[in-house]
């Protein structure tokens, strides 16, 4: 006997849908591959497949990173930022550290700068919305003034492109490491305190707070994860072209938000779907990839991934999310 | 009490039926109001009010059946149909806009109009003349969100009522009103009823029924189980026909205080309460009453950390206890069910088994992942403990029943081995038969040595599980009842500062 209260006695044909939202994803993917491949001779070359799953990376390992804000409850408008920051400041460390130990910087940079939007959030309680609104263009005018608006360029350090143009069985680099992280925050996610009370705090932050769960620090830990996130898909685009500048990534976050919406995980918080996520990654990839190979006009993709973000947010809109409670929020 | 005799009736369900997929939310219930009459309809939750409810305001459709206004069939497919065939819905969740003002409120999309203006004179001049009918003391002009709640509620009336509604129904109205408060809705239902309206009153409460109602009827499981004047009844009457069975005990079972486990010295509350002192054993349950705003319940969130105290020292087993938070104070040995289980208490989105662990993952980590295995050992034990009803440890909590939820709650507590459990409310919006149990529970647990703190806004509730009371008024204890000294009357001499001080 599930039909307690007289709300979940509505039963409606876009609650079947958002049941089904994890299936929908794969269906979709697999129909768009379908016509794609009808429509297209070049799709489901081994070239093109490897290529559309290396640009679903960049963007999924951002993605993944963010929807363990979205399900506290959060999210991260200063991803895009972060991957530009991390970028310049790990290339630019190349000749002085190192190619691995460059790697780790940017890391840390970009967790760093997700530190500062937990600090801001839970120290000077503002808003996540507002926070990290505020701290795109702080971290976006950081990179710019790190850089003084110039392009770093890595003269013969090619070992940076491992990053990008690795390889394992065939499989590049930012697949695997998207498909790492996947892994490593799934079972964070399912299997650890913390994951737990990430959920918990994005399912009733008060309820959450009440149990004992230290909720500053896990929205320390969550923004610190998003940043570094973000950094190392930064690092990954400043690695294809091993070059790094401050106007890397700029509209990162909307994608970033858009896959993991698409990817079925609610904005109410204290639930996500990291395999959502992928799919929804790729499922963009894969649109934006068939529009290029059908000779569409470049501009049409934006309109594309917006109109898709719409759809995934009209099915979860009848749940009760709402934008303006959204921006109430506070911790 | 009006004697409605062969007057026509107003409204009459004519087996009228809904079925949702699974459930017979209500089968063939039959019953009518008279004009002038005030209808009490009771039932435990999920016996059917709140879909008959929708019906009447046409928010849901009957699957069979029909409503019948002054003996003509009627259909409401929309509120607005509700609305025109002189029906006006009182939900418990008020319909208003917080940042405009009574009148506005009260008119709102009817404001009398000026060309494309609004007449603002004449929408405070009318909404006037309807507050005097009801001899409602507001300036129209009032933001209603600076409003305190029960006033906001007679705005919700004052609006029915400018309908010219003829039918008024009424789901739960008490639900967040002091008593002095409830005292003068329940005049106001009557002078409403007294004027010729039929008024549905749908409540839990049966004291307050009792007082205001006509007739009542029962609903158990979507069916009508019976309709009566209420001066045919007892109480005891109407909750077995509510539960479908006696319920036994509404007296404290004999406590037998232990060792000393709590000792409070001069709590104050800023704003709230002050000069509270109070020791408490192992084994017995003290009760914290009053009347709504008393101060008792800002003293129960201020012993958790959840609201700062300007004085006194509180000790747990000896240790002077620094209290910054609920993490600190459960780490001490404090358990907390709070008030309001939804807002305060259950993370919907997590399973049963998840909200009951919450607290206490330190204790289940290997390494670092939880170990699932003692996780389901610790859900399972407190399935059988406390009689918690689901069909699986995986499935949502929001799905439960609220009385359910608040076993979840009360095990959460338990679970993070707390030496005293302070419960605020714990039976709020729970149904009869859940609430017996929880009683039972609190019993068995006491028995077992729990200290039990317990803040209480309904007297019978502090009389059946409190060995000792201290009653509360205007932020300040008026003094502690205990044995024969501790009863009713007693407790609301000193809650409205009739008593003496320092009774017992």
């Amino acid at each position: 006997m599930t039909f307690g209260t007289t709300e979940s006695k509505r039963l409606s044909m876009s609650r079947v849908l958002r049941s089904a939202q994890s299936y929908t994803v794969g269906l979709a993917v697999l129909a768009v591959g379908l016509v794609l491949t009808l429509l297209t001779n070049r799709f489901l070359r081994i070239d093109n497949v490897l290529n559309v799953l290396t640009n679903a990376s960049v963007v999924a390992i951002v993605g993944l990173g963010m929807t363990l804000a979205i399900a506290s409850g959060n999210f991260d408008l200063s991803v895009g930022s972060t991957a530009a920051f991390a970028g310049c400041v790990s290339m630019s460390l190349v000749p002085a550290l190192g190619v691995p130990l460059a790697i780790v910087a940017g890391l840390v940079a970009g967790a760093l700068v997700g530190l500062v939007n937990g600090l801001i959030m839970t120290e000077l309680r503002v808003p996540a919305f507002i926070t990290t609104l505020g701290m795109m263009s702080v971290v976006r005018g950081l990179a710019l003034i790190y850089t003084g608006g110039r392009d770093i360029y890595l003269y013969g350090q090619t070992e940076y492109k491992v990053l990008s143009g690795g390889h394992l069985l065939g499989i590049p680099m930012p697949v695997l490491l998207a498909l790492a992280l996947a892994a490593l925050l799934s079972s964070v996610l399912a299997q650890t305190r913390f994951g737990r009370h990430i959920l918990a705090v994005g399912s009733n932050l008060p309820s959450a707070r009440r149990s004992g769960v230290r909720t500053s620090q896990v929205l320390w830990g969550i923004f610190a994860i998003v940043g570094a996130a973000a950094a190392l898909s930064g690092m990954i685009i400043s690695a294809q072209v091993l070059t790094a500048n401050g106007r890397l990534a700029t509209g990162l976050e909307l994608n970033a938000i858009a896959v993991v919406v698409v990817g079925g995980t609610a904005l109410t918080g204290g639930k996500a779907s990291l395999s959502g996520t992928l799919l929804g990654a790729v499922l963009v990839a894969m649109i934006n990839n068939g529009l290029n190979l059908l000779n569409v006009p470049i501009f049409y993709q934006d309109l594309t991934v917006g109109l898709l973000l719409l759809v995934a947010l009209a099915l979860q809109v009848e749940r009760g999310w709402n934008p303006l409670t959204q921006l109430r929020r506070t911790q | 009490m009006s004697a409605p005799g062969s007057a026509q009736p107003l409204l009459r369900l004519r087996g009228l039926s809904r079925r949702f997929p699974g459930v017979q939310a209500l089968d063939n219930v039959d019953f009518d109001v008279l004009p002038g009459e005030v209808h009490a309809l009771v039932g435990e939750n999920g016996a059917g009010k709140s879909t008959l409810i929708n019906i009447l305001a046409g928010v849901l459709q009957p699957s069979h059946g029909t409503v019948e206004m002054d003996g003509h069939p009627i259909v409401l497919p929309t509120p607005l149909a509700a609305q025109n065939a002189g029906i006006s819905v009182i939900f418990q969740e008020f319909n208003l806009l917080p940042h405009l003002s009574v009148a506005e409120n009260v008119f709102l999309n009817r404001e009398p109009v000026r060309g494309l203006r609004i007449d603002w004179p004449t929408l405070y001049s009318r909404t006037r003349e309807v507050l005097a009918l009801l001899d409602i003391d507001l300036d129209p002009r009032t933001p209603v969100n600076n409003l305190p709640v029960a006033q906001q509620q007679l705005v919700e009336i004052t609006k029915a009522l400018s309908f010219k509604s003829r039918l008024i129904v009424m789901d739960e109205p008490t639900a967040a009103l002091s008593e002095r408060e409830v005292e003068r809705l329940l005049g106001l239902v009557r002078s409403l009823a007294n004027s010729g309206a039929g008024v549905l009153y749908v409540s839990h409460r049966l004291a307050e029924v009792f007082q205001v109602a006509d007739r009542i009827s029962v609903l158990r499981d979507g069916h009508h189980i019976l309709t009566a004047p209420t001066g045919e009844l007892t109480e005891q009457q109407v909750i077995s026909a509510m539960v479908g069975r006696e319920l036994v005990h509404t007296q404290c079972p004999e406590r037998y205080p232990g060792e000393m486990v709590m000792q409070v010295r001069d709590l104050a509350v800023p704003g709230a309460a002050s000069g509270v002192s109070f020791d408490l054993r192992a084994g017995e349950v003290l009760g914290l009453a009053g009347l709504m705003g008393c101060g008792s319940t800002e003293v129960m969130q201020a012993l958790f950390g959840l609201q700062p105290r300007s004085a006194g020292e509180v000790t747990l087993q000896g240790k002077a206890l620094v209290i910054d938070g609920p993490r600190a104070a459960i780490h001490s040995g404090l358990g907390f069910v709070p008030n309001d289980r939804k807002r305060n208490g259950i993370l919907p989105d997590l399973s049963v088994m998840h909200n009951v662990t919450i607290g206490i993952l330190d204790r289940m980590r290997q390494a670092a992942w939880i170990d699932r295995t003692q996780e389901r050992a610790v859900i399972d034990g407190y399935r059988g403990k406390l009689s918690i009803r689901y069909s699986n440890p995986s499935q949502r909590v929001s799905g439960l029943s609220g009385g359910n939820q608040q076993k979840v709650i009360l095990a959460r507590a338990l679970a993070e081995d707390c030496r005293v459990l302070l419960l605020s409310e714990p039976t709020r919006g729970v149904d009869v038969g859940a609430k017996a149990e929880i009683y039972t529970m609190i019993d068995r647990l006491v028995e077992a040595g729990m200290a039990v703190l317990l803040q209480s806004s309904e007297l019978p509730e502090v009389l059946r599980l409190a060995n000792r009371c201290i009653v509360f008024a205007g932020g300040r204890p008026q003094g502690e009842l205990s044995g024969a000294h501790l009863n009713q009357a007693a407790v609301m001499e000193l809650a409205t500062g009739l008593g003496a001080k320092e009774v017992a």
